[in-house]
Order: structure tokens, then C-alpha cells, then sequence
């Protein structure tokens, strides 16, 4: 059986683009859950609200960082 | 070195009288043709034989032999059998399986490989084989020391008959050297020297363990580099690269210089002519030495960078094509003989190049030796640097070599990463064969390392969260306490005050929205049904509105909105009641069918109204948001 190549899971050239398209999405998310944090009141806070849109945001923050460590050649 | 030549010469006289062992009589050499190639300081010899079976049983084994002080230096053996019958045709396939053997009967100081042929040489039969023999530190700078105007000079010493444990019918001897200059070699009855070529024999019936020491001294300035030590790491990452990082510690092989260094051009010859003029005598700086070293590096190499413990060196420069990226560099200074240097070389490499898999296993294919061209290495580490969560690890290499494993810790690491270390001593540039590493591999393994990103942001959420929710005031009593408690509370109400009020005007944007339609497409029944559902709407906001207002009269922290929000609620309603009023007027015209500008002319007044009441509810709304 002919040896199969392995390549990256996703194509090299997309690194840069990838990174730049999640960490914006993770920083307006992060935006949106401080402004949600300075505008409300005790009463009228949402555990569930905080929790979901920290949890999103971070998602597309960890993914963004990683994109962004390997387009600048540190490839973890 | 002469005693030694002569106890051997003594021992192969008696040898012969006493006649060899039966297992050595049954092989003839028919032909040996020995080329010595002595044009850089790796010695390579080629020696190609004919093998006869002059014996009575098929034999599946040839020794060959070497001198003990010469087989310290053999670095590369390799032998394989030449299937074509001219001398044109290169031999094909891969090379014989060859291995240290200590035979009976044998004179001590003899170093013997064995080669076993894959199907036994049957009575009467002959083959062909090709023997090439790599030699490291074997050409001896003499002189030892030169200063930087001399020349270098070396001293090689083999024998002129092929020392074999069989008897030799015919062979011959023929040395290249590097130049045509030749300070002094051994003449035996037949020897020729043409140009650069030195030719011995053609000698006839050599019986075996025959040894014929020659001496041949020759310039060759060659760049004699030697690494004492190479360190090659090669770290693979799923995400698309295989990083390369080789640490060498260079030195100049040849005669050690002496006296003093200079880079000037000119040579003034104070003992003889300053007083009355300068003569500029050009002499040859120092022409064994070397200035730079050029390396092969595999295609599409990026990042390549040259630097040492000082910092980037950039005397350096790089091409490359689609077969190979040259890379060409100079060291700091010159190396002459015994000059040392160091220095790092880095470069990565595309994944899709050297991982493949196969079987389940996934496994690396990466060349072995240095890039750098003839480069003689005494100590070649090679560490394989494999990502966390390999398991099954396993390394297959052609020749010998002795490995271990370990561990090293990288970026984003838990338990670090298996390092699989292969270590040889003598490698010579014909080791820059493939090597293989196996190991297995989750490809889930590879989501580890977001993970880990991820819930290292998503802690920073939480600790947000908890500081936002902790009450951290030590009194709960204190007058600044209850005053905020009431604030907060004061806050929650105007908000929610806030977000009933924009769903009364979102439902009077429904509003206006369906009289536009009417106007579109003159659909009265939708229109009333709008208007129906809004102000159903409408009535149950007035009720919710009750309490919270309620709420704020009561409490004192509200004084100062609440003019305010009394003020934008009566608005709000006024302006709701001529929405309504106005909705009425239109959609009664509409079923009229009266004309467009009879009805503009209905709702004006209202119109004027509606418009500035809208825009002091929406300055109010932004008023309050802003508290």
C-alpha cells in the first residue's frame, strides 16, 4: 500500500485569514459580555447569559490565538 | 608505521610458506581493479573484483580485509554486485548485508568484513562485485604545523597489493589526486604518473595476506571540515511543519597553522627592503584554507536562518528550485588548520514532504546526515522530536547507530514530547540516506492544544463573572451600603420602565409600517387586523406600567428621574392615542376611496404632532439610559 501523505487539517495559506476572522469574532464577543456587565444591574443579570457568551467568546478567542501562533511561524 | 608495514610483510611470508587455510583456497580473484580517490579529505576507495569459485562446494560468503590502523577510520562499507558484463554498467541494486567477522587461522592486526551473497556462488563460477570503502582522518597533514603562507601537504600510506585473503591473479592500482602536484610517492617497477593520475601494476599472482606498503605526500587544499560535534534536532508538528535546527562545532581537519594571522595583501619584507622601498611580494594567503561551506537543503525549505551565540551571522545566501535550496555560508573568519567555529542552522520544511502514513502508523522519512557538502561529522546526534500523545515509537535506519529516547518540553505542553535520539560517530556524506520513524497517532491528540487555549480565556471569563457577582462590602448595615442597595434597585426599575416603553414604540413602528403597506398594496383586512393585535398590546403595557411606577414614587434615591420618567410616560401615551387616531382616519379613507391628497389633508395637524412627540420620547429615552 502506497504511503499517504499527511498535511495539515487545515491548508497553510489560510492561517492569517483564520486568525484574523476568529479573534475579531472573539473580540466583539468580548466586547459584548463587558458591555453587558457594565449596563445591568444585580438584579437584572443573567448567570446563564454571562456564562454562554463568555464560553462562546473564549472558544473563538483560543481558536484565534492558535491560528495566530502558527501564521507567525511558532508552530505548536 | 614502517615497523608495522615490515612485522606484516614478515607475517605474509610465513603465511604463505605455511599455506592458508582450506576455507580460503576455494575463492580466486580473478581481476581487482582499485581506484583510490584522494581529491578531498574523505579517502574513498573503489575496488572492483572478480570472484571465482575454484573450489569444490558453493560458497555464500566473501571476507574482505583491512588493516587494523586503516579500519579505524573505515566510516562507510558498502558492497554490491555488478550484474552488467562491461565496465560501462553501473551496479545496480542495493548492497550486500556486510558484518565484523573474526575468522581461525587469521594474522592478528587484520580487521575482517564479511559479505553474504544472496545466492551461493556455485563450482566454476565467477561474479562481479563493487566495493567502495570510505576512509575519515586517514590522509596526515605533513608538515604538521604550516604557517599561513605555506602550502598544505598530506601524507597517505596504503598498500599497493589488494590485501585479501584469496589469491589475486591480477590487478592493478590507480590513485587520483586533487592536483598535479606531487611532492614525492613510491616508485615500485611500472608506476606511471600522468597529470594528476598515479598508476601502479597491472601485478600478477599476489598470493594472499600480500602487503606492499606506498607513500605518497601530496598538496591538496581542499577545505578539510570536520565537525566534532553535530546536533540535529527535527521537531514535527501536525500543524504543517517540520522545523530543523542543526548545531554544529566546526574545525579545520588539516595541518594546524602557526605563526601569526594577517588579512593584508601586501607583505612587507622589513628585513630586507623598508629602508628604501616597499615591495609588495603577494604570497598565497593561506590557500588551505576555507572561507565557506555550501549546503543542500531539501526544496521548499523556508525561515532559513544562520546565526551563533553572538547573534545572526549575514554572510549567507540562499537559492533554491524545485529539486533543492542551496544554502551558502561563511563563518565569521577564514578557518585555517585547527581554527575552530560554531554556529546554528535553522530551516523548516512543509509537512506533506516527510509524514506519511501507512498501515495505521504514521512515519517520518528525513535524511540522516548533515546538509552541508563533504563534511566529515565525529559525533552525529539526531533527535527526532515527536508531538505529545505519540505512542508505538519505533525508528528503522540503515546502518548502525545507537538510540534512546527522551523527553523534551515544548510550547503548550503537558507531559512533554517523546524525542527518539539516534547517535553515530564517523558519518560521512554517503550516510545522507533516509531514515524512518514510526509511531501512532490520535488525530483528535491535535485538538488538545486549542483546549488548553480555550479554557485558559474561558477562566478569565469566570473570574470576571465571580468579581462582578461577589459582594465584597464588609458592613451590610452602613448607611453607603443601603444607599447603593436602593440605587441598584432604582436602576432596575428605570430599565425595566425602559424596555416597555421601546416595545410600545417598536409596536408603533408596526403601526406605520402597515399603513405604508395600505398604501402598497390597499389591503384593508391586514391593516385592521395590525391594528387590533398592537392595541391589545398597547393596554396590557399600561398595566404592567403600574407597579414600577409605584416602585419609584415611593423610593427616595428616585427623586430626581422621576419627573423624568412620569414625563416621557405621558408622552408616550399621547403619542400612542394620536397613532391610533390617525390609523382610524386612514384606513376609513382608504374604504371610502378617497384620494391620496384628501386624506393628507385629514391627518396634517395630527401628522405635525406625532412627528415632534416622537422625537422628545426618543431624547428622553436616551436621557434615562444615560443615569
Amino acid at each position: 500500500m502506497a504511503p499517504k501523505a499527511i498535511t495539515s487539517p487545515v491548508p497553510d495559506s489560510l492561517y492569517p485569514t483564520l486568525s484574523v476572522l476568529t479573534l475579531a469574532i472573539g473580540l466583539v464577543l468580548t466586547a459584548s459580555f463587558f458591555i453587558y456587565e457594565a449596563t445591568t444591574s444585580r438584579k437584572t443579570r443573567s448567570l446563564a447569559q454571562e456564562l454562554t457568551t463568555g464560553a462562546v467568546a473564549s472558544v473563538f478567542l483560543g481558536f484565534g490565538s492558535l491560528f495566530l501562533l502558527i501564521a507567525c511561524g511558532v508552530y505548536v | 608505521m614502517l615497523r608495522f608495514a615490515l612485522t606484516l610483510l614478515l607475517f605474509t611470508l610465513a603465511f604463505g610458506v605455511l599455506s592458508s587455510s582450506p576455507v580460503f583456497s576455494d575463492l580466486i580473484l580473478a581481476k581487482v581493479d582499485r581506484r583510490i580517490d584522494l581529491t578531498s579529505q574523505i579517502v574513498r576507495i573503489t575496488t572492483s573484483l572478480k570472484v571465482e569459485n575454484a573450489g569444490s562446494n558453493p560458497i555464500s560468503e566473501i571476507l574482505l580485509s583491512f588493516p587494523e590502523n586503516q579500519a579505524k577510520h573505515l566510516a562507510y562499507l558498502t558492497a554490491t554486485l555488478n550484474e552488467g558484463k562491461g565496465k560501462g554498467k553501473a551496479s545496480s541494486g542495493a548492497g550486500l548485508p556486510t558484518e565484523v567477522v573474526i575468522p581461525k587461522d587469521v594474522p592478528d592486526s587484520l580487521t575482517f568484513y564479511s559479505l553474504s551473497l544472496p545466492k551461493g556462488l556455485g563450482k566454476g563460477e565467477s561474479l562481479l562485485l563493487d566495493v567502495l570503502a570510505v576512509f575519515t582522518h586517514a590522509l596526515e597533514p605533513f608538515p604538521e604545523k604550516i604557517s599561513q603562507a605555506d602550502i598544505q601537504l598530506l601524507l597517505f600510506q596504503d598498500t599497493a597489493h589488494f590485501l585479501s585473503p584469496y589469491k589475486v591473479m591480477v590487478q592493478s592500482l590507480a590513485v587520483k589526486l586533487p592536483e598535479a602536484r606531487v611532492e614525492s610517492y613510491t616508485k615500485l617497477e611500472g608506476t606511471k604518473l600522468s597529470g594528476s593520475e598515479l598508476k601502479y601494476g597491472p601485478f600478477h599472482n599476489i598470493p594472499p595476506f600480500s602487503y606492499l606498503p606506498i607513500i605518497i605526500h601530496f598538496e591538496n587544499n581542499q577545505p578539510f571540515a570536520v565537525a566534532e560535534e553535530l546536533v540535529r534536532e527535527i521537531e514535527i508538528s501536525h500543524w504543517g511543519n517540520v522545523q530543523v535546527t542543526e548545531h554544529y562545532n566546526l574545525f579545520h581537519g588539516g595541518a594546524k597553522s602557526k605563526g601569526e594571522f594577517s588579512r593584508l595583501p601586501c607583505f612587507c619584507d622589513y628585513e630586507f627592503l623598508c629602508r628604501y622601498f616597499v615591495r609588495a611580494r603577494p604570497y598565497v594567503r593561506g590557500a588551505s584554507a576555507f572561507r565557506r561551506l555550501v549546503a543542500r537543503l531539501p526544496p521548499r525549505a523556508h525561515s532559513v536562518y544562520y546565526r551563533d551565540e553572538i547573534g545572526n551571522i549575514s554572510t549567507s545566501s540562499l537559492w533554491g528550485d524545485s529539486k533543492k535550496t542551496e544554502l551558502e555560508i561563511e563563518p565569521r573568519y577564514p578557518l585555517f588548520g585547527g581554527w575552530r567555529t560554531a554556529f546554528t542552522i535553522g530551516y523548516g520544511l512543509p509537512l506533506r514532504d516527510f509524514l506519511f502514513e501507512s498501515d495505521g502508523k504514521r512515519f517520518l522519512n528525513f535524511s540522516f546526515g548533515s546538509p552541508i557538502n563533504e563534511l566529515v561529522i565525529d559525533t552525529l546526534i539526531v533527535k527526532v522530536v515527536l508531538p505529545e500523545g505519540s505512542k508505538d515509537i519505533s525508528a528503522s535506519v540503515p546502518f548502525p547507530v545507537k538510540q534512546w529516547q527522551e523527553t523534551k518540553f515544548s510550547h503548550l505542553d503537558l507531559v512533554g514530547r517523546p524525542v527518539v535520539v539516534l547517535e553515530k560517530n564517523n558519518v560521512v556524506p554517503e550516510h545522507n540516506e533516509h531514515f524512518q520513524v514510526y509511531y501512532k497517532f490520535n488525530s483528535l491528540s491535535m485538538l488538545r492544544e486549542p483546549l488548553m487555549l480555550i479554557f485558559g480565556f474561558f477562566f478569565l471569563f469566570v473570574a470576571c463573572i465571580v468579581y462582578m457577582h461577589a459582594d465584597l462590602s464588609i458592613s451590610k448595615s452602613s448607611a453607603s451600603y443601603l444607599a447603593k442597595v436602593q440605587w441598584e434597585e432604582v436602576q432596575a426599575t428605570v430599565q425595566q420602565i425602559h424596555n416597555i416603553i421601546s416595545h410600545c414604540l417598536t409596536a408603533h413602528d408596526k403601526l406605520e409600517a402597515s399603513l405604508r403597506d395600505l398604501s402598497r398594496t390597499g389591503d384593508v383586512q391586514a391593516c385592521k387586523a395590525t391594528r387590533k393585535s398592537v392595541d391589545s398590546l398597547l393596554k396590557g403595557v399600561s398595566k404592567d406600567l403600574k407597579p414600577l411606577v409605584t416602585f419609584l414614587q415611593s423610593s427616595p434615591q428616585a427623586a430626581h428621574i422621576l419627573p423624568k420618567v412620569e414625563e416621557l410616560i405621558a408622552k408616550e401615551r399621547d403619542l400612542q392615542e394620536r397613532l391610533m387616531a390617525k390609523h382610524t382616519t386612514v384606513v376609513d379613507c382608504y374604504e371610502k376611496k378617497l384620494g391620496g391628497r384628501e386624506i393628507e389633508n385629514r391627518i396634517a395637524s395630527n401628522q405635525q404632532k406625532i412627528t415632534s412627540l416622537r422625537q422628545e420620547v426618543d431624547d428622553l429615552m436616551d436621557f434615562i439610559d444615560e443615569i
